[in-house]
């Protein structure tokens, strides 16, 4: 919290955010949005709509997020969900990687290969003096998979093998150390400067330098910094979920109480990135999505609407879309689908809402999805509090307190 | 030779942990301990992530019924848990219990040494017969 006071008396700084479908901007006492134009460059765009404002500003005092590039994909192979699968899903998390795959390596031949290109493969398992924690079943697999890097943090007496046999492979220290404690450092930096040198591959995001003489972050990595400090905004009774429905993915932001998890790291929430599922960029694939679940017919008629409605471009069309969003969102974390967590929705006390759903939603309309989702999926008449993040207070707070670490 | 240790399920009894720890060094045992609160997929990580030979797990609060059940399905969902010696002690049944149904129950669960209300040198000595007898058998020594 002292960080976040420090830099509000301090020098007054412009925070931005480019997400895929708008930007915004905030100072000490104004936001602004726009939405984006697809036919310029991300910097033309912005200075042409926003010139005054950072003109009006030191390239030191200001400060740039980024959802617009993507993110990380990584894919973890480990030994154990408990202690390598477990810490390395959680370094990768907290260096601001978005999507997550992981593999169990002794069920390896049941996994598809996923086609997509994957960002960075990550290996890890054992503690330093196990050995044989890999069989020739993990080679076979690599040489099936799509990747660009790929880095061992495994035990340190099978790293000759997988140097041999896996071609530039980085090997840096294991992160399980001999009391099956999680090491987090070498591999968080690793991960954080291939997310930075992502974003300076991206031509677009790169020329956004030349205004800011800080580090760009990625706004998931940003907002979940803020939620310990949600309680200074807003009333949330922990524990709580935080959804943010973007234009091209979302994310959620979840309390740990609500997982069955009790690892030892320095965050008290955990996020998960649903890479095409939005309502601009993804929303054909979020169409998909929604027309492969079964209640979602169901639920169009709670609505009162068909499913000509996607088919549609109205303002109409697009509060359905968002509705639908924040009910498959929901499906995902439920036991109802599997993902990578399953939430105890029924312990839930509050739901937040931020991002650009804030500013087509009401209240009763998120209430009434969450409700629905309630009643049909958990056979529960719970209600937990719904709570609107309209001014995007929770980024802006976020990005205040990255700003003043800087 | 490695050993896995802790407290089984939602029991927080520590004291007896803490001697099974400085017990089984004394003893030459290198020990992981993975302390009070330990669910039955951690133990059989753990023995994974360490490669450990032994896995010795202590249930004091009568929780150790409830968790013996699951033991075999669980283990069923590992590959390379067959040759590690399995074993539980303290408290197994609520109340006191006779041994006699105890011990053929538990090792019906999977366990290879059972010890209800045993003390922890007679239960460790039965240990170290039993990695003897491992060792002569697959003619190491
Ligand atoms: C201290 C104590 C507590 C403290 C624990 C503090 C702490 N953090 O350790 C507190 C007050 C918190 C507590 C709480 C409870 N306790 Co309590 N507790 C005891 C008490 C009095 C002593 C335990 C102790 O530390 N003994 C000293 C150690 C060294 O001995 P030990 O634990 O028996 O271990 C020895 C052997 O069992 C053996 N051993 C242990 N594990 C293994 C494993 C192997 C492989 C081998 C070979 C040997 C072995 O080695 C040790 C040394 O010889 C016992 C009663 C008693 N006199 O034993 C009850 C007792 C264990 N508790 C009991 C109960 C029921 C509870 C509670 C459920 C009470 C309640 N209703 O809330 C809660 C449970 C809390 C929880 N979530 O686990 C019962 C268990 C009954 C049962 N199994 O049928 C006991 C036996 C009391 C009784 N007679 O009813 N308890």
């Amino acid at each position: 919290m002292s960080q976040i006071k420090n830099a509000e008396n301090g020098q007054e700084k412009l925070l931005i955010d480019v997400g895929s479908t708008y930007f915004k901007l905030s100072t000490n006492n104004s936001i602004e949005q726009h939405f984006r134009d697809f036919n310029k460059s991300i910097i033309d765009d912005l200075t042409h709509k926003c010139g005054q404002s950072i003109e009006r500003f030191d390239k030191k005092d200001i400060h740039i997020c980024s959802s617009a590039n993507g993110g990380l994909s990584t894919l973890i192979i480990g030994v154990t969900h408990s202690f390598s699968l477990k810490y390395a899903t959680n370094i990768a998390f907290n260096s601001g990687i978005n999507i997550i795959d992981t593999v169990l390596f002794q069920n390896i031949e049941t996994y598809s290969v996923p086609s997509d290109l994957i960002d960075v493969v990550i290996i890890t398992g054992g503690i330093n003096s196990n050995a044989d924690n890999f069989s020739d079943d993990l080679f076979r697999y690599l040489e099936k998979l799509n990747y660009s890097n790929i880095v061992y943090v495994g035990s340190e007496s099978d790293a000759p093998i997988i140097k041999d046999n896996i071609n530039d492979v980085v090997v840096l220290p294991n992160i399980i150390d001999d009391r099956l404690h999680i090491v987090e450092d070498d591999l968080k930096e690793y991960l954080t400067n291939l997310y930075q040198q992502d974003i300076e591959g991206k031509e677009d995001i790169k020329d956004l330098y030349d205004i800011t003489d800080n580090q760009i972050f990625s706004t998931p990595y940003v907002v979940n910094k803020a939620l310990p400090f949600i309680g200074s905004k807003y009333s949330v009774v922990n524990p709580f979920v935080l959804l943010d429905i973007g234009g091209a993915t979302t994310d959620i932001h979840y309390s740990k109480d609500l997982v069955d998890e009790n690892i030892v790291t320095e965050n008290e929430y955990d996020r998960l990135v649903f890479k095409k599922l939005g309502v601009y960029k993804s929303k054909q694939s979020l169409i998909f999505v929604a027309k492969n679940n079964e209640f979602v017919y169901e639920l169009l008629m709670h609505l009162k609407v068909t499913e000509n409605i996607f088919e549609e471009q109205s303002e109409k069309a697009t509060k359905i879309l968002m509705q639908l969003a924040i009910f498959l969102v929901l499906c995902k974390i439920s036991h109802y689908k599997k993902a990578y967590v399953n939430l105890k929705l029924l312990s839930v006390n509050s739901f937040v809402l931020t991002g650009g759903i804030t500013k087509v939603l009401t209240v009763e309309e998120i209430e009434d999805i969450i409700s629905f989702f309630y009643k049909k999926i958990m056979n529960s008449d719970h209600n937990p509090a719904t709570v609107l993040d309209s001014n995007y207070d929770i980024w802006t707070l976020g990005a205040k307190g990255k700003a003043a670490c800087q | 030779m490695k050993v896995v240790t802790g407290v089984v399920g939602n029991d927080i009894h520590v004291v007896a942990n803490r001697l099974i720890d400085l017990s089984l060094q004394a003893r030459g045992f290198e020990v992981f301990n993975l302390g009070v609160n330990t669910y039955l997929e951690e133990f059989f990580d753990a023995v994974i992530e360490t490669g450990a030979e032994v896995l010795l797990i202590s249930s004091l609060n009568g929780e150790a019924e409830g968790w013996g059940r699951e033991v075999q399905l669980l283990k069923a969902k590992y590959k390379k848990l067959d040759d590690v010696i399995m074993m539980i002690g303290g408290n197994l049944v609520v109340g006191t219990g006779n041994a006699d149904d105890i011990i053929p129950r538990y090792k019906g669960y999977g366990f290879d040494i059972v010890c209800h209300q045993v003390d922890l040198n007679t239960g460790l000595d039965s240990l170290e017969v039993m990695i003897k007898e491992r060792q002569l058998a697959v003619g190491k020594n």
